[in-house]
């Protein structure tokens, strides 16, 4: 598992900036008209593609490629989608955004480094 | 300093489409790769590449622009080839400042011009997830690696879990136009050219690891 703070700090600043404005944009795209599966769907792949442009654009040169790929478009997608979901039930703040996506974040941080942890290492004679 | 040999002139069958795409891809390569995935991404592969034996006739797939040379255990005679020219021209001063020999080479894994069973040892390095016909590629390296020889492989590839097979899928259409596919089954297709697992270590998740294989004897 990774442990070193550079890292960890990176992980952190990607992860909270796609969740964060993966959640602003998706509460400002959809609203009480949108019909809540659409929404989700397309909430979903909004933060997934937001992740891979602010990736390639912002953290991979600094924090990795796949280490930042994967929980960021992983967080894009659950921010995007409760997000999106929530918006289109019923009004949706710009606080409540901001903190459903910082939850996204790490959420999808504790899931990457818990399985990070199980599965990574040697396999003999796979 | 190294024996180096930068020899850019490739084979007349060379797939030129995938050239041209890391071509282009070589002028912001180091830009894009040079600090997060190679801190990142360094221990691990100085574990793998310390393998190379000081005897060895060894074959270094896909220099891109030299990133790895840094890695290299000092005194080896390498053989090294990358399908862009282009790659391989912003290799020369890495190349140039290794203390062991590298001789760089464009070539495509699938047209090498390496007599066949020439080498004890193969490397790979972040290069399956572009060959556009990974078995072909892998079965080409069969080719020119003695019976018994060690293929290492640091590479990226798809995982088998859910939502990351999902993501990576969806993802792949976009990263193969300007880069790498991010979906490929690396292992299996090692093991139908014909190779031997020997060890696979996740480095990340089930996504990015180290693949030693063996060519049966």
């Amino acid at each position: 598992m990774e442990n070193r703070p550079y890292f960890i700090f990176g992980d952190l600043v990607a992860n909270l900036s796609v969740g964060i404005l993966s959640a602003l944009l998706c509460a400002a795209l959809f609203d009480i008209d949108n019909n809540m599966f659409f929404a989700m769907i397309v909430g979903m792949l909004v933060g997934m593609i937001l992740a891979m442009i602010l990736g390639a654009g912002l953290f991979f040169r600094y924090f990795g490629a796949m280490e930042v790929m994967i929980p960021t478009s992983l967080t894009g997608m659950i921010a995007g989608m409760i997000v999106s979901m929530w918006a289109a039930m019923g009004p949706m703040s710009t606080s409540g955004a901001i903190f459903l996506g910082a939850f996204s974040a790490v959420l999808s941080l504790i899931i990457t480094y818990r399985l990070q942890a199980e599965i990574s290492g040697i396999q003999e004679g796979v | 300093m190294s024996d180096a040999n930068l020899q850019t002139e490739a084979h007349p069958q060379t797939d030129k489409v995938t050239q041209r795409k890391w071509d282009n891809a070589a002028k912001a390569f180091d830009f894009m790769t040079g600090i997060g995935p190679d801190k990142r991404w360094g221990p691990y592969k100085s574990l793998m590449l310390a393998n190379m034996k000081a005897d060895a006739e060894i074959l270094f797939l896909a220099l891109g622009t030299g990133l790895d040379i840094q890695f290299f255990p000092p005194q080896r005679n390498i053989h090294a080839i990358d399908i862009s020219p282009k790659m391989l021209e912003n290799a020369q001063a890495r190349i140039d400042q290794y203390d062991g020999s590298i001789h760089a080479q464009t070539m495509d894994v699938h047209q090498m011009s390496f007599e066949k069973e020439k080498f004890n040892q193969v490397f790979t390095s972040c290069t399956f997830c572009s060959v556009p016909n990974p078995i072909g590629g892998l079965k080409a390296l069969y080719q020119v690696m003695k019976p018994g020889a060690d293929l290492y492989m640091f590479e990226h590839t798809g995982s088998k879990r859910y939502p990351f097979k999902l993501m990576m899928d969806l993802m792949t259409p976009l990263t193969s136009r300007v880069g790498p596919d991010m979906n490929r089954s690396t292992i299996e297709n090692v093991q139908q050219a014909g190779f031997n697992i020997q060890q696979v270590n996740n480095v990340y998740l089930d996504v990015v690891k180290i693949i030693h294989a063996t060519k049966p004897q």
